[in-house]
């Protein structure tokens, strides 16, 4: 006889007091009030967070200015939305039916041209603090945790499913900082577009079987004596058997192991998305949120365009993600999901006002779009306006911790709470930004 | 709630439990335990501090701090339970335990705790002149007190709705010309000072982000209006300076639920003191052990440890200790001495009242031995020798032997790789490959560290050869080279200084820009791709940016540099590495001591302000003083180290031991590192890893390219070297590692390996199965299978093939946190 089989997560799940660690106890009890007893509220909202690498022109896509000169408006024409008032890029004619879901954030600025420092400022909401340069060798995000980070640390645990994933690489700014590795994300390394996609390590290896599994799981929990009280681990050994019981409802669940199996969404689905990075991204992560995972962050690259800017706008990087990102809000929409997900669709930075001597655009911080879709949001709606050549914002600028503020009140976390990095120093979890309150019903 | 009155957690609660009411003991703080009516003793005498007050002018306030003194030794905080009273209340009145001067003339306090009593003589002077409003000494602090200048609030490298201080009053030139010229103007009117902006804003009259701040007619209020009232004068030369702030108490013992007031003075240059209590900063280290609030109250929690509480007041710092041991009663135990080591940690012990563990089995001393010292597992064959060696003194041999293995230069060169940033990707192939060559080479002759640090900082040549060289192509600029050499070989964080008045130290941008200047003229001469020519062009003058001043070249805390015909960086290398240089020593030696028992004496490791004291300053001093006597011999030490009876001694906690997590009360378990890892699934499993390029049988701890691709390394925390610590390596465990070890195809095929472990122990045909699993267990966990663990195996052979249970059993013991942490 094997003796028998754990006995579940409950004893060896909870939060311990090793883990509080970080913490000071004010900002634990804080936390406890913030997520208090009022049981499930509509702040249960999770984060579909889409980070366009390179810098998104905001002129040839959101904020169009048909009326300026053809080296400023460039190539793309503006065309009628679902919503009457609401134009945008001709080159977005899926987003165009959907704009009645969405709002476009027509005044983002930072003023960094830097990439390095746009990454982080707009996945964490505060400028890293190095400035200047471009290319710099610097560290990536060891000054702020990203959001997906700050939702792991801080947003409700749904139980077996990681709280934050990342698809289908790691973003550089993207991590932890000072909570500690334990908030990583769960990379899946992986592209849902290829046709031998799979996520690395969830499944067992060939030529073990479940039954072997079992066999060896069984051994494993006499190794690790599991019939004596956790308490008696060290912390570290603590923490990982947090992860060991995670990692192995992750492999024997089969709804968590199925939402990562985007072969079991139809083809007509699928195709829906687009069979492209970006839209298998945003179908995965539509499922990987229904299966109870707090943020998903995908990440989509090359929109560096600083030669053949419409070129490469129009056959290149705009089409999956016209159709990937629409098809995302139609199919949350008609899930009934929409409201409980909150979809950002976000970048480092706009691109130059004057297109250059390559025909492309450079960067540009001063002035440029977001879109922020569900959560509970209005939706329909443009924010903010920039100048006749989309070149500085004339109505509501929006810093990045603005949108930090707006995106974690969205998802029920309080912006103003102040965490303690491990030497001391406190620092405001959206740096000081204020919710854009326009949004908020 | 009185309820948690004098009661204290009792061990095995559920964790549950303990999260629980640790929160709720915290949301009560006033009705805890008052440390007073205890039957460990009467209260046998009260001291007030200070002895003796003079308020003058402006300084109308200051703090008494009460202290009782029970019989058994303990001291208690009773400010804020004693009965005050002035002798003539004219002169002096009391309001919550502060003295506030009312007109001139003398007093007498009294200070009354049951039946005893205290006096405390009080002078008044110049209350009723008009005092001239100093701009730093009076008007900067006041900024600190209220809160407008920290870094949440106007104090942020953005200001706060357009007005912006210098964080913590550093800059005082800056601070007024946001008060008095930017805004047009606006903030202040000396006609009518009341309607400066400041003032409405700080008393909330006008709408403020930070609500009201100040009280109408308060003393606060009185200085800031007086200030404006007599036009706003700038700070003045040749008025007095702050010369030093002093705390009190600098040490205590604390129980659960106590709370202690702290009382800061500054001293000035004129001799004058001022109570500051109020306007100084306080921040505390281990907020989970104690907390502290603005006015410097501290407050002890349920949880037993150790706390640092750094007061800063404009520019100046000084620190608290506080021990919150674990119980009120003093056990007691016997701690038969190894060396010297022992008598200092015992000392420790004791203080915190903490049992030590038990000394480890030989085996686990063996494999914590192995592992610390050359990242390298033990060989079956060499458990079984060590079991069967007889010899008392078998550990003292062992560790001499292993400190000779060749794996000892891999090891600590890979770790040393870390801390001098030897990062392929910055340095190309051949210069990482020279220095960390170089490393390596120091190590394998154990070359006192004095000495191989003195060579590379002075580092001059062809970076293509001289691996030191390369040093100054890991750190490219002036400023960083400041920051890396004084935190890799001083401890001392300067980064803060580069920008601004370190807040929580008494470095200024002076100090910084006086280290910069040692290596401002080093050059770098390109003489073919990815090679250079390092040398030093002479002593320079140096400017901090932006304001264009020149700063002259020095060492911290030491003399100006003017020799022109040196380099510089030897004249920089002889302070550095001198016998009497404070942080030298003690930082390699708290590195050792880390590497050694998972915790340094001071934590983190290389941060050795005096703010952030040692848990265990005997004991540091002790090491530091070793190092130097034993001429930098940095395996010297380690076999110190390794001989104490601290070292070995067992992970497994008892009652008084199981929260310490800083006296070295029982060994700290720690996982192998991400190569050291790699390289025991390697040699468990008998089946080496091959890297892209490296020769076959390489292993991990070998691999001077820290960018070699490696999803295993990567997931276990392999640094990127871009800081100058060891704060980059990650053993924090993941998702990700647990499925990897579980389920990646590559550990896997380790384990089935036709060529393996399990391979070769089937091919012996007299093996059986027992013999099978004592194999297994002495490669993997480096011992013999407990009673359930064979068991467990045998199993696993009943229920099938004799392959494939092997594996099993092999699987089970490499996902065993037996096998993954250093026990």
């Amino acid at each position: 006889m094997l003796p028998p089989f754990r006995d579940g997560i409950d004893r060896r799940g909870f939060l311990r007091t090793g883990s509080l660690g970080g913490l000071s106890l004010a900002e634990i009890i804080r936390l406890q009030r913030a997520s208090g007893a009022e049981g499930k509220s509509k702040k249960d909202v999770n984060c579909i967070f889409i980070f366009i690498i390179g810098g998104m022109a905001h002129q040839d896509l959101w904020d169009m200015k048909p009326e300026a000169p053809a080296e400023i408006r460039g190539d793309f024409l503006p065309i009628n939305s679902k919503v009457p008032g609401i134009e945008v890029s001709e080159i977005l004619p899926h987003v165009a039916g959907v704009t009645d879901k969405l709002a476009i954030l027509r005044s983002l600025t930072h003023g960094d041209p830097d990439h390095t420092a746009g990454y982080h400022v707009m996945m964490t909401g505060q400028h890293p603090g190095f400035g200047g340069n471009f290319n710099r060798n610097v560290t990536n995000n060891n000054m702020h945790p990203s959001f997906g980070s700050m939702v792991a640390r801080l947003g409700r645990n749904t139980g077996s499913f990681p709280p934050y994933v990342s698809v289908p690489n790691f973003l550089n700014s993207g991590g932890p900082s000072f909570l500690g590795p334990s908030y990583a994300p769960f990379v899946i390394e992986a592209d849902p577009a290829a046709p031998d996609f799979s996520v690395r390590d969830i499944v067992l290896p060939e030529g073990v079987n479940s039954d072997r599994s079992l066999r060896r799981q069984s051994a494993l929990r006499v190794m690790n004596r599991f019939e004596q009280p956790v308490e008696t681990l060290s912390r570290q050994e603590q923490s990982l058997d947090t992860f060991y019981d995670k990692a192995y409802q992750l492999m024997t669940s089969n709804a968590a192991r199925q939402a990562f199996d985007i072969d079991r969404e139809s083809l007509a689905t699928r195709e829906a998305y687009g069979m492209t990075s970006v839209g298998q991204c945003c179908l995965l992560a539509r499922r990987l949120v229904e299966a109870g995972c707090r943020f998903v962050t995908i990440e989509n690259g090359h929109w560096d365009t600083h030669r053949k800017n419409t070129e490469s706008l129009r056959d290149l990087l705009v089409p999956a993600l016209d159709q990937g990102f629409a098809a995302l809000l139609n199919d949350l929409d008609e899930r009934g999901q929409l409201d409980s997900t909150l979809v950002v669709l976000t970048t480092e930075f706009g691109r130059t006002p004057r297109i250059n001597v390559m025909a492309g655009r450079d960067h540009w911080p001063q002035a440029f779009s977001i879109v922020m879709a569900g959560g509970g949001l209005k939706r329909g709606l443009t924010i903010g306006a920039t100048d006749k050549q989309a070149a500085s914002v004339i109505d509501r600028p929006i810093t990045p911790s603005d949108m930090a503020a707006t995106i974690l009140t969205a998802i029920g976390i309080d912006p103003d709470l102040t965490l303690h990095t491990p030497l001391g120093r406190p620092v405001q979890l959206a740096g000081g930004g204020r919710a854009v309150h326009e949004l908020f019903l | 709630m009185t309820m948690l009155r004098s009661k204290t957690i009792d061990r095995p609660l559920t964790s549950r439990w303990v999260g629980f009411f640790v929160v709720f003991a915290f949301c009560c703080w006033g009705p805890i335990t008052d440390g007073l009516a205890d039957d460990t003793g009467m209260i046998e005498r009260i001291t007030v501090e200070p002895s003796s007050i003079t308020l003058r002018g402006a300084n109308r306030m200051q703090r008494l701090l009460v202290t009782a003194m029970r019989s058994d030794g303990q001291l208690i905080d009773i400010s804020r339970r004693v009965h005050y009273e002035s002798r003539n209340r004219e002169i002096v009145r009391l309001a919550d335990g502060v003295a506030v001067g009312l007109a001139d003339g003398e007093s007498l306090l009294l200070v009354k705790y049951e039946d005893l009593e205290a006096t405390v003589p009080v002078r008044v002077q110049n209350l009723s002149e008009e005092r001239r409003i100093d701009f730093v000494n009076d008007l900067l602090p006041l900024f600190s007190k209220l809160g407008c200048n920290g870094g949440g609030c106007h104090g942020k490298a953005s200001g706060q709705n357009g007005f912006k201080l210098s964080i913590f009053g550093f800059d005082k030139d800056a601070d007024f010309d946001a008060l008095v010229k930017e805004g047009r103007g606006r903030r202040l009117f000396a006609a009518n000072p009341a309607s400066s902006l400041l003032l409405k804003k700080a008393t909330g009259a006008s709408p403020h982000g930070g609500g009201q701040r100040v009280k109408p007619g308060s003393p606060d209020y009185e200085i800031l209006e007086a200030w404006i009232r007599q036009g706003m004068p700038p700070d003045q030369p040749g008025s007095r300076t702050l010369v030093k702030l002093t705390v009190s108490p600098t040490e205590r013992v604390m129980e659960f639920g106590a709370q202690q007031q702290i009382l800061a003075t500054a001293h000035y240059s004129d001799g004058q003191t001022r109570d500051v209590t109020d306007a100084a900063g306080y921040v505390s280290n281990a907020t989970q052990v104690v907390e502290v609030d603005r006015h410097g109250l501290v407050r002890v929690g349920q949880v037993p440890g150790e706390a640092a509480i750094t007061v800063h007041y404009m520019g100046q710092v000084g620190s608290v200790r506080l021990q919150v041991p674990r119980s009120k009663i003093s056990p007691s135990f016997e701690f038969a001495p190894q060396n010297d080591i022992d008598h200092l940690v015992a000392a420790k012990l004791r203080k915190m009242r903490i049992v030590p563990a038990e000394l480890a089995d030989d085996a686990t001393f063996l494999r914590r031995l192995f592992l610390n010292v050359i990242g390298t597992l033990p060989s079956p064959e060499e458990v079984r020798e060590f079991l069967a060696d007889t010899r008392h003194n078998k550990r003292s041999v062992w560790i001499d032997l292993v400190l000779e293995r060749p794996e000892f230069a891999d090891y600590w060169a890979l770790i040393w790789s870390d801390i001098l940033m030897v990062d392929r990707q910055k340095l190309g192939e051949r210069g990482a490959y020279e220095l960390h060559h170089w490393l390596r080479d120091q190590f394998a002759r154990n070359r006192p560290y004095d000495q191989w640090v003195f060579e590379l900082i002075t580092a001059t040549g062809n970076s293509g050869t001289n691996g030191p060289a390369n040093l100054y192509r890991a750190v490219e600029t002036n400023e960083e080279l400041a920051r890396t050499v004084s935190q890799a070989f001083l401890g001392v964080r300067m980064e803060c200084a580069q920008c601004h008045h370190h807040p929580f130290e008494h470095w200024s941008q002076d100090d910084f820009y006086g280290l910069v200047g040692f290596f401002n003229g080093v050059e770098r001469k390109p003489i073919a791709p990815g090679r250079v020519f390092v040398y030093h062009s002479g002593l320079k003058e140096t400017r901090i940016p932006l304001s264009n001043r020149l700063v002259p070249t020095r060492p911290l805390d030491g003399n100006i540099v003017t020799d022109t015909a040196t380099d510089p960086r030897r004249v920089f290398a002889q302070w550095l590495v001198a016998d009497d240089n404070p942080w030298f020593a003690r930082l390699v030696s708290n590195r050792l001591w880390k590497h050694f028992f998972g915790r340094g004496i001071v934590e983190p490791e290389d941060d050795l302000r005096s703010t952030n004291p040692p848990t265990n300053e005997p004991l540091m001093a002790w090491l530091a003083a070793q190092m130097v006597e034993g001429n930098f011999d940095l395996k010297k030490l380690m076999r110190l180290i390794a001989n104490s009876r601290s070292y070995q001694l067992a992970s497994a906690t008892n009652e008084t031991n199981q929260d310490d997590e800083q006296d070295f009360s029982h060994h700290y378990v720690k996982r192998l590192p991400a190569e050291v890892l790699l390289d025991a699934i390697s040699h468990v499993t008998g089946e080496p890893e091959s890297f892209p390029g490296r020769p076959p049988k390489t292993r991990a701890i070998e691999l001077w390219d820290n960018r070699l691709p490696s999803y295993f390394l990567e997931i276990f925390g392999r640094p990127e070297r871009t800081s100058p610590c060891e704060c980059g390596r990650s053993s924090e465990p993941t998702m990700s590692q647990a499925l990897h070890l579980m389920n990646a195809p590559e550990v896997e095929s380790k384990v089935t390996s036709p060529t393996g472990r399990v391979a070769q122990l089937l091919k012996i045909s007299n093996l059986d199965n027992d013999a099978m699993i004592d194999e297994l267990c002495l490669a993997a966990v480096g011992r013999m299978p407990r009673g359930p663990e064979r068991q467990v195996a045998q199993t696993l052979f009943a229920g099938s093939p004799r392959k494939q249970a092997a594996e099993d059993f092999l699987w089970s013991l490499l996902n065993s946190y037996d096998f993954l942490f250093v026990k």
